[in-house]
């Protein structure tokens, strides 16, 4: 299993989710050191502000869920969004 | 009393009106009336100072027919909350939209001066409890666990029920991970309709072991106080949790409880029941804080 790869289908999963075009939903995973990955989301203008939520409510939780991902990976992880 | 006006009480007038729209979920301080009960005092050295008092009031122009539909509920407080919830979560969420609507409710005519349409359908309870079972099984098998999701309705609210050992790993530290994916679970029912129902959402059985063992600390430091009498101040809690306590509180007699502070350090303090009068303003501010908090939260963290 590659590393980062539940991170990867989670952070997609969700982000895919919640917005109104799921196929412009891109997640690229960037190592950051051995035991540590980075997601970066790109979604639709439109989407991203769903994505972040009120107050970044949505993508703290987002974070989380990554979060969750990573330690059953034994890894930590981050979730960048990026424009 | 209206579900849409809340006392807050604070450091300063600002920071409780801050606080009072965070729980009525407001953004705009144009859509709040506030009025000042309690100008703050500065203590001495931090000493008797006075918190000040602010009832904050959301103003929703044209919901005449919402109001009066509050008032033929409000004592039913389920119901009732989850009016509340939906509206505070709406109008926080489509600002291009204004206004949110209630269940089944003709949206034509309401939307006017906005550029952009809602085209959102509003989606049955059923259909948004089958949308959310979808989502979090997805989700259990994006993470490569095994779980299984149930969903019901109880009394407007989808109950949903992630279980099997596996999930133990999506509750996470003090259910942290829980609330994220309560959260996510609520965006996605967002996504399918214009007005969404209160979600709770338990995963391995975390927030009924949550729940239960709230329950009994609550019921341990009441027992302290109907025996000693006096305050004891909680440590902060989400509103759930608050809400357990008070809950907890309001089956008890010579004991009262209310919420201080602001979110996400607003807690609550369990009173002995003195008969003062000064208690009327505390008690009030109790059931607002317990009825807008939890339904802010959304049951979020239920």
């Amino acid at each position: 299993m590659a590393k980062g790869e539940i991170v990867e289908r989670v952070v997609d999963y969700v982000v895919k989710a919640i917005v109104e075009e799921p196929e412009a939903v891109t997640v690229t995973m960037v190592d950051q050191g051995p035991n540590e990955v980075v997601a970066e989301v790109r979604t639709a203008k439109a989407d991203m502000g769903r994505v972040i939520g009120r107050r970044g409510r949505v993508a703290k939780a987002i974070r989380a869920a990554a979060g969750a991902a990573a330690e059953e990976e034994g890894i930590t992880a981050d979730v960048e969004f990026l424009d | 009393m209206s579900y849409v006006e809340i006392e807050v009480r604070a450091k300063s007038v600002d920071l409780a009106v801050e606080a009072a729209m965070q729980e009525l979920g407001v953004e705009d301080r144009e859509h709040v009336a506030v009025e000042v009960l309690v100008e703050p005092e500065k203590g001495f050295l931090g000493f008797g100072g006075q918190d000040a008092v602010v009832r904050v009031k959301h103003r929703k122009p044209r919901k005449r027919r919402n109001d009066r539909r509050r008032k033929a509920q409000s004592r039913s407080r389920s119901s009732s909350k989850q009016q509340d919830r939906s509206q505070s979560g709406n109008n926080g969420r489509n600002r291009n939209q204004g206004r949110s609507q209630g269940k089944g409710r003709d949206v034509s005519g309401q939307q006017g001066d906005q550029p952009k349409t809602d085209d959102r359908p509003i989606v049955g309870l059923e259909e948004q409890a089958r949308i959310a079972r979808e989502f979090l099984e997805g989700l259990v098998a994006a993470y490569g666990l095994e779980g299984t999701v149930e969903t019901s309705i109880d009394d407007d609210v989808i109950v949903a029920n992630v279980n099997g050992e596996q999930t133990e790993a999506l509750v996470g530290v003090r259910g942290s991970v829980r609330s994220s994916i309560h959260e996510l679970t609520r965006t996605v029912l967002q996504r399918y309709s214009q007005d969404t129902a209160r979600l709770r959402l338990d995963i391995a059985g975390y927030a009924e072991r949550r729940r239960q063992a709230l329950t009994i600390y609550a019921d341990q430091l009441i027992d302290q106080l109907t025996s000693d009498g006096g305050e004891i101040m909680l440590e902060p809690m989400s509103a759930a949790d608050r809400k357990v306590i008070h809950d907890a509180a309001a089956a008890r007699d010579g004991v009262t409880s209310y919420s201080e502070g602001e979110a996400p350090r607003r807690y609550v303090v369990l009173a002995a029941e003195a008969g003062s009068s000064e208690d009327v303003g505390n008690a009030e501010d109790a059931g607002n804080a317990e009825d807008v908090g939890e339904a802010e939260d959304a049951g979020e963290e239920e």
